[in-house]
């Protein structure tokens, strides 16, 4: 399952007029900037693994973002809308280091926070556990203070972000009708 | 649709050589209508735009899904939109020492920003210092015109005699029945989609098809309506039925795209200055076009002390060189014609030119921005979504404030655009509370429901809001920037605290929920509407120009963008600026032909 989203990360990443070599070229930026090994994110790349995440924290935050905007009767999630492999490409993308940092120290909070809480690993919680984790962390979402606050805010805005940009939270989500050509407008006359 | 597109334009080489009847400076919606008007009675005109020529349509991608690009309508990441926060804790030159590799204004902090990254100017190129400003610059062929709010207001004699009016400031040196004719000009050649309404201080335009109104846009006309207030649909410079004589311009199809991003219309239903009024200026056979010329002097005849061309910089090979002409018009925005003709001093004009009254500068004005409401409207919330954003515009309220009784605080008033309804992006995601299915479900449910609004209030001309040239600092170019002495006064905070209570009565009486009130002014320059640095009026020493445009000084100077405005009223000033300079550019040409100039 985490191939073909990866894969599709990059595709979707391609749609524009970022070619292949040019994802590499990142990818070469990555290195220096992670101090990966290049020839191993060259071959991340190949193998369809994630750009900046590693496939552990990749797995977490791909948990973390359908827990937030989950699959129900209306339509898929953020897991389907592949929000984690674009959240993956932003990061390794940023101009700045400030992000990266962020959610890599953000994915270890979660990880020391799931130990005191349940005494294991985040994706060996129950779906229950993670909720309380999950709920636990939103508190302050208004004015966050902890740093695993600060992490939710930051994880939610670009969780909502790439979910109501990408195929899925628009047409499916949220059944939006523009974006095409109208003969009359819609709406009411001004009486 | 059969476009004609922009990329079949045809090109000319300047001849330096020549002596052109006259040269335009600037090519956005003054530039323009000068071209236009100037070409149309068959002068020989060369168009100067310091900026580049943009395959626009490529640019502006109008109907492309969020999804199709790679950063989802974002610029690279190597490249960053200057937020509130920098603009007013830092000092200008904002993008000195950044470490980013371009440094745009913040409007291209708005979604879609990957798509005008090319249209907005660069600030590490173009410096400018003194006071806190927003300044949005749009260098290339049609300037801002290519991504303007599409907001197309006439002024009333309520603007035009203010001073009778209230006491304050200056008359204009013309009255509503002076450029009246002039506006129908501009709304039959370009298009303009709205609602008679019959109200004294917003004057009916010569209208194409209105945009509708959204079920809480037409509930809170009804509502003001009830107060003596008039909320009407947007009044957009769009074409909505077409425009039988020109070949470059679609009819609006209601896409929608303008709402997503910093405007921009790739089938140019919307008018902008290339394809408006260029192209077919072009066509005259009357007109060149001269692209990458950055104006950095107004050429002078030391004997008669006359304009004679204009010197200027090639922006990409920094070569030199001088165009002569027997006219010259300057339109190259309120700030860039003040910082143009202060530059370009002689021994006739040592203050530089069109200067002898010191005004070039002063009674630099605007509108202030900032109060805004968000309201809730619950009779829509988990209704199924509805189409509420294909259109070029939601919806204008009109100012009432000084009408006819005096507000005991502020002198002038401010009117409000707002939008409601359901757009691409679902607002709400980011102020909902929580996570998962309930989280997931509001935003849905809620995402149609909301109305917004926010103001523009007049800010009052005053000599002692000024720009002048910075003695050390030059651009990219090296050309000398200009250096800002302009802050919002006490009238104009007094009116913005009125601002967003009335927003919040008017919100209340229409029953919806206010969900977030903004009180806060936002940064001089937010408005994009600098006017006023090289006023009109009748007394040379007061004023620089005359009611047609022209120098007081220096005869065949004129200057006919948004600089010559006398007061900024608080409607949106683009339609004035064209209808001013329609008609100062036929009386030009009249008196060119009579070899008054």
């Amino acid at each position: 399952m985490a191939d073909t989203k990866e894969q599709n990360a990059i595709d979707e990443c391609s749609e524009g007029d970022l070619t292949r070599r040019e994802m590499i070229k990142l990818g070469a930026i990555a290195v220096a900037m992670t101090g990966l090994d290049r020839n191993k994110l060259l071959e991340a790349i190949q193998n369809k693994t994630p750009l900046f995440f590693t496939s552990d924290e990749f797995a977490v935050v791909d948990e973390l973002t359908e827990m937030i905007i989950p699959t129900d009767d209306h339509s898929p999630g953020a897991r389907e809308a592949q929000v984690a492999a674009y959240i993956d490409f932003k990061l390794l993308d940023s101009f700045d280091e400030e992000p990266r940092a962020l959610w890599r120290n953000g994915l270890k909070l979660i990880e020391q926070l799931s130990q005191e809480m349940h005494g294991r690993l985040f994706l060996a919680c129950t779906p229950e556990q993670r909720i309380a984790l999950l709920t636990r962390i939103s508190q302050n979402e208004s004015a966050p203070g902890k740093p695993e606050e600060v992490f939710f805010k930051e994880l939610k805005s670009r969780t909502a972000r790439a979910y109501y940009t990408s195929k899925i939270g628009i047409h499916n989500e949220m059944e939006y009708k523009g974006n095409v050509s109208l003969k009359e407008f819609v709406g009411y006359d001004a009486t | 649709m059969n476009l004609i597109r922009l990329t079949n334009q045809k090109t000319a080489e300047v001849d330096l050589k020549k002596t052109y009847d006259a040269i335009v400076v600037g090519s956005g919606a003054a530039g323009g209508m000068a071209a236009h008007v100037l070409t149309s009675h068959g002068m020989k005109v060369l168009l100067l735009e310091a900026g580049k020529k943009l395959d626009i349509d490529k640019e502006l991608k109008s109907t492309e899904w969020p999804y199709q690009h790679k950063r989802r309508g974002e610029m690279p990441s190597d490249s960053h939109p200057l937020s509130l926060n920098e603009y007013n804790i830092r000092q200008p030159p904002y993008a000195a020492d950044s470490k980013f590799k371009h440094v745009y204004s913040y409007v291209q902090g708005w979604g879609g920003s990957d798509y005008s990254k090319n249209i907005v100017v660069d600030e590490k190129d173009h410096p400018y210092t003194g006071t806190n400003y927003a300044w949005v610059r749009a260098r290339l062929l049609g300037g801002k015109t290519n991504i303007w709010g599409r907001l197309a207001l006439r002024l009333s004699d309520l603007d035009f005699k203010a001073k009778s009016h209230d006491g304050y400031g200056e008359d204009w040196p013309i009255s509503y029945k002076d450029i009246a004719p002039y506006y129908d000009k501009v709304d039959l050649y370009l298009g303009i989609s709205g609602v008679k309404e019959n109200v004294a201080h917003l004057p009916d335009s010569i209208f194409q098809r209105p945009i509708k109104l959204t079920f809480s846009e037409l509930k809170l006309r009804q509502q003001l309506k009830k107060m003596n207030r008039l909320l009407t649909p947007y009044r957009a410079g769009v074409t909505t039925d077409g425009l039988k004589h020109n070949k470059y311009r679609s009819r609006c199809f209601g896409r929608g795209a303008c709402n997503r991003r910093a405007g921009g219309c790739d089938i140019h239903a919307a008018f902008d200055s290339p394809t408006g009024l260029i192209l077919p200026a072009m066509d005259t056979g009357n007109l060149t076009l001269r692209t990458n010329a950055i104006a950095n002097a107004i050429t002078v005849d030391n004997k008669t002390g006359k304009a004679n061309g204009v010197a200027f910089v090639d922006a990409e090979t920094g070569n030199s060189y001088q165009a002569k002409a027997k006219v010259v018009v300057v339109a190259a925005s309120t700030l860039e014609s003040a910082r143009l003709l202060l530059i370009s001093k002689s021994n006739a004009h040592p203050n530089g030119i069109g200067n002898s009254s010191n005004h070039v500068g002063h009674n630099f004005c605007e509108h202030i921005m900032g109060p805004h409401i968000t309201g809730l409207v619950k009779d829509l919330v988990g209704k199924p979504h509805t189409l509420d954003d294909g259109k070029p515009g939601s919806f204008y309220l009109a100012r009432f404030r000084n009408l006819n009784e005096r507000h005991p605080d502020f002198i002038r008033g401010y009117g409000f655009e707002g939008d409601s309804g359901t757009s691409m992006y679902p607002g709400n995601a980011g102020s909902t509370p929580g996570f998962g299915a309930a989280y997931k479900k509001t935003v849905r449910e809620y995402s149609g429901a909301f109305i917004s609004m926010g103001a523009f209030g007049e800010v009052l001309a005053r000599y002692e809001n000024y720009v002048d040239i910075d003695p050390s600092v030059k651009d990219k170019w090296g050309i000398p920037v200009l250096r800002f002495n302009y802050k919002f006064g006490d009238n104009e905070k007094k009116m913005a605290a009125d601002m967003a209570e009335t927003a919040q009565e008017m919100f209340n009486e229409a029953g919806f929920e206010v969900v977030d009130l903004s009180r806060r002014i936002l940064t001089e320059g937010w408005s994009i509407h600098e006017l006023g640095t090289a006023r009109m009026g009748n007394d040379p020493k007061t004023s620089v120009l005359n009611q047609f445009q022209q120098s007081h000084d220096v005869k065949n100077l004129f200057v006919v963008d948004g600089s010559s405005h006398v007061s900024a009223s608080c409607q949106n000033p683009t339609w004035t600026i064209m209808s001013l300079a329609w008609r100062s550019c036929d009386y030009l040409a009249d008196q060119f032909k009579k070899g008054n100039l």
